[in-house]
């Protein structure tokens, strides 16, 4: 099969959907002329024109707010959030407005919105400029959110995404844009709320999102050297969360570990863990772990910034721990 | 009736208060619940409430003054002109007054008022014995009032001289319940209130006993002791299911001597005890015993038989190899599908010897090899039954009995030999 970076990923899969239903939409800052500063969207303001991609003034509210009405009007708007922590600036049009509209409507609106941006660290783009708020959007009924970890997944998700008839958040690793992945030719989706088996393993689950995964599948070929068979899964959307894959590996494996890029407290890997403890705890041989970002703003120094974050030696670390049955946190 | 005024007791360490400041003036009327002078300690700074109707007479301490805990410092009478003034706070004594004359001298610790409409304790336990040395921190005994349980620590340093309620019994609050003397007691003193109403006078007249102002400080909760490490067993929920799912007991590994927490894992190791019990058999005491072998070598041993000695009984071969590992052999039977027959074995082991008999068998051999059943848990029947079903590459050896029919080293010792024999049979003649 082909090779292509996510970046050609998520541009195949938007013009792949601007041919197939013309109320598709790009907007957002430096979409049209620059092509996003990732370089994302290079050649689709050729193909679709200005009409379709429009370049928008440096307004986050502004043009999200513009997005959320298209939308409820019958076009498919694809908003482009140069980065993820702007995210702070659309809360009221993305929660309030985007995320409730079906509601308060009483069914009447639909808000068939994507909200594409991104998220990581390391890049030395420093604190307001790599962090990963996945966790504020998804707790917010209404909206749904799309981890793609490779670029087959950030195709058949973008897609999906669009031809959903709610609003639906995208995050992309602004560090996997040129990571090449296998993607066939012919059209596919990937359906919301499937969990992706990664690596089959008997002996402990690392759950992984997004480029987590990358740092999980590290951390299980090291662990494999030493006899320890991990299972990796990659929910892919978190809302909705496939709960029962999680379930099936963790009743099987006994043990499990959650990893996302987000700050660790009140994050993902908290939602994801206690869903396991509630729903698999007499299955449990160990206390699921959580590793998240550390809860400290990330620091532009690379030496800091690279430890805040999930690291492959972590993994391994705690997975040796738990499956050794060492006392973890005892009172 | 005149009502004294005293110095309130705000903290448990507290000896005396500052008066800052009279908010009501001698002669003038006050009403209960009238705010009526105010008090510093070294924690906090409150006002006093008058506790009934009357006028304000007799005030024996002024302002900035430093009064012990107790010490009458005014009255509330019923005229403007009761003159009959509180003696002066200098002769209110300090808690050493408490030692009457057949109460050791000390520091009296007495009731703490918890809450604002709390006018007794109850004593619920004594966390020192009478002569324990004990320091300021110490927790003497537990109160409990129809709100929470506190904790009362000892305020001083010192040995626990007295204690004059015993556990249950209610105390007004302000009444001294044990007393801190600063020397070892020679004979440390125990009472109830009950038996000793003796007791109530001289110790009414303690200090400490007249606080009847005490305004609403919250008293500081010490934590309830976290039970001890040992009290509980750590294993894991999924160690804890399984346990529970074959009625095994975790404290036995515990007993055996394995470190804690326990994981799934450690259950395997509890069921290999010596004499394990699972508590969810057909009898409760029955003896489980499971041996794995890493090969089945009894095809290749039947064949050898028939081919070299003409031994051509696969069935007479099995019970011959059983018989011999029990401590004492005897008839065995093999049931296979329904069918059973009992074969006699010489004490000489000899497999050619091997032959059917009426007689009744001391051990039963279940064959369930090439069927689906992997484990098997039926309890103990009219004789030991060892099951033999197919394991990965060998075989799985079951064995059941109760505790009557094979003591815990015959067991062992029974199922140890078979499997041994079982996996390489050429053992049987060694």
């Amino acid at each position: 099969m082909r090779e292509i970076t996510l970046s050609q990923a998520v541009n195949e899969a938007l013009a792949e959907e601007m041919r197939r239903d013309e109320t598709v939409f790009i907007l957002g800052e430096d979409v049209a002329e620059a092509g996003t500063p990732f370089k994302v969207l290079s050649g689709l303001v050729e193909e679709f024109g200005t009409d379709r991609v429009l370049d928008t003034p440096i307004s986050e509210p502004g043009f999200v707010g513009l997005a959320v009405g298209a939308a409820m009007t019958g076009a498919r708007p694809v908003v482009d959030l140069m980065f993820g922590d702007f995210l702070y600036l659309v809360m009221d049009q993305l929660c309030n407005q985007a995320a409730k509209q079906h509601y308060m409507s009483g069914g009447k609106l639909s808000v068939p919105m994507v909200l594409r941006t991104n998220l990581g660290a390391t890049r030395r783009s420093a604190a307001q400029h790599s962090q990963s708020l996945q966790a504020l959007v998804a707790h917010i009924p209404g909206l749904k959110v799309a981890l793609p970890s490779s670029a087959y997944e950030a195709k058949g998700l973008m897609k999906t995404a669009i031809r959903d008839n709610n609003p639906v958040v995208i995050f992309e690793d602004k560090l996997m844009y040129q990571d090449k992945a296998p993607v066939p030719e012919e059209e596919y989706l990937i359906p919301f709320g499937e969990a992706n088996v990664k690596r089959e393993g008997k002996d402990i689950t690392l759950i992984a999102t997004s480029s987590m995964v990358q740092v999980a599948e590290k951390a299980a070929e090291t662990l494999a050297k030493e006899g320890i068979e991990a299972e990796i899964i990659d929910p892919r959307t978190i809302v909705p969360l496939d709960e029962k894959t999680l379930l099936d590996s963790v009743k099987k494996t006994s043990r499990a570990i959650v990893i996302d890029e987000g700050h660790q407290s009140y994050g993902v890997t908290a939602e994801i863990a206690s869903r396991l403890n509630e729903k698999a705890f007499y299955h449990l041989d160990a206390p699921v772990l959580r590793m998240g970002a550390m809860d400290v703003p990330v620091p532009f120094s690379p030496a800091l910034e690279d430890i805040t974050v999930p690291t492959p030696e972590g993994v391994v670390e705690n997975a040796r721990k738990l499956c050794a049955g060492e006392l973890i946190h005892a009172a | 009736m005149p009502h004294d005024v005293t110095m309130p007791q705000l903290g448990m360490a507290q000896d005396a208060g500052k008066i800052v400041s009279w908010l009501k003036s001698p002669g003038e009327a006050v009403s209960k619940g009238d705010a009526l002078f105010e008090v510093e300690t070294d924690k906090a700074t409150m006002e006093v409430e008058a506790q009934a109707d009357g006028f304000l007479t007799g005030v024996s301490a002024g302002e900035g003054e430093d009064v012990p805990v107790g010490a009458v410092i005014a009255r509330i009478s019923d005229s403007a002109e009761d003159d009959a003034s509180a003696p002066p706070p200098a002769q209110a004594e300090d808690g050493t007054d408490d030692a009457a004359d057949e109460l050791p001298e000390g520091h009296a610790v007495t009731m703490p008022q918890l809450g604002m409409a709390q006018d007794s304790g109850v004593l619920v336990s004594w966390q020192k014995s009478p002569g324990d040395a004990v320091s300021a921190d110490d927790v003497l005994f537990e109160v409990e009032t129809d709100k929470s349980t506190m904790e009362v620590e000892a305020g001083r340093e010192g040995f626990l001289a007295a204690t004059l309620a015993e556990a249950g019994e209610e105390v007004p609050v302000g009444e001294a319940v044990a007393i801190i003397s600063a020397e070892a007691p020679d004979m440390p003193l125990s009472r109830s209130r009950g038996s000793a109403t003796a007791v109530a006078e001289p110790t009414a007249r303690a200090p400490e006993a007249k606080t009847e102002e005490v305004p609403q400080e919250k008293p500081r909760m010490a934590p309830k002791p976290a039970p001890g490490p040992s009290g509980r067993i750590l294993a894991s929920p999924k160690a804890r299911r399984l346990a529970l799912e074959q009625g095994l007991d975790l404290a036995r590994l515990v007993d055996a001597g394995y470190d804690q927490p326990f994981h799934a894992s450690d259950i395997e190791t509890l069921k290999s005890l010596p004499d394990a019990a699972p508590a969810t058999g057909v009898t409760s005491t029955s003896r489980r015993l499971i041996a794995e072998t890493t090969a089945d070598g009894l095809p290749d041993f039947a064949a050898w038989c028939a081919e070299r000695h003409g031994l051509t009984d696969a069935d007479a071969l099995l019970a011959g190899l059983a018989a011999s590992s029990l401590p004492t052999p005897g008839p065995v039977t093999i049931e296979r599908r329904g069918v059973s027959r009992t074969f006699d074995a010489p004490a000489t082991r000899c497999l050619g010897s091997v032959a059917e008999t009426e007689t009744a068998a001391v051990l039963t051999l279940r064959d369930l090899r090439g069927s689906r059943l992997r484990s098997v848990e039926m309890g103990g029947e009219d004789t030991p039954v060892i099951t033999l079903t197919s394991g990965d590459t060998g075989l799985t050896l079951t064995l059941e009995c109760t505790p009557a029919q094979l003591d815990a080293p015959g067991a062992l010792h029974l199922l140890t030999e078979f499997a041994g024999r079982v996996e390489q049979p050429l053992r049987h003649l060694l």
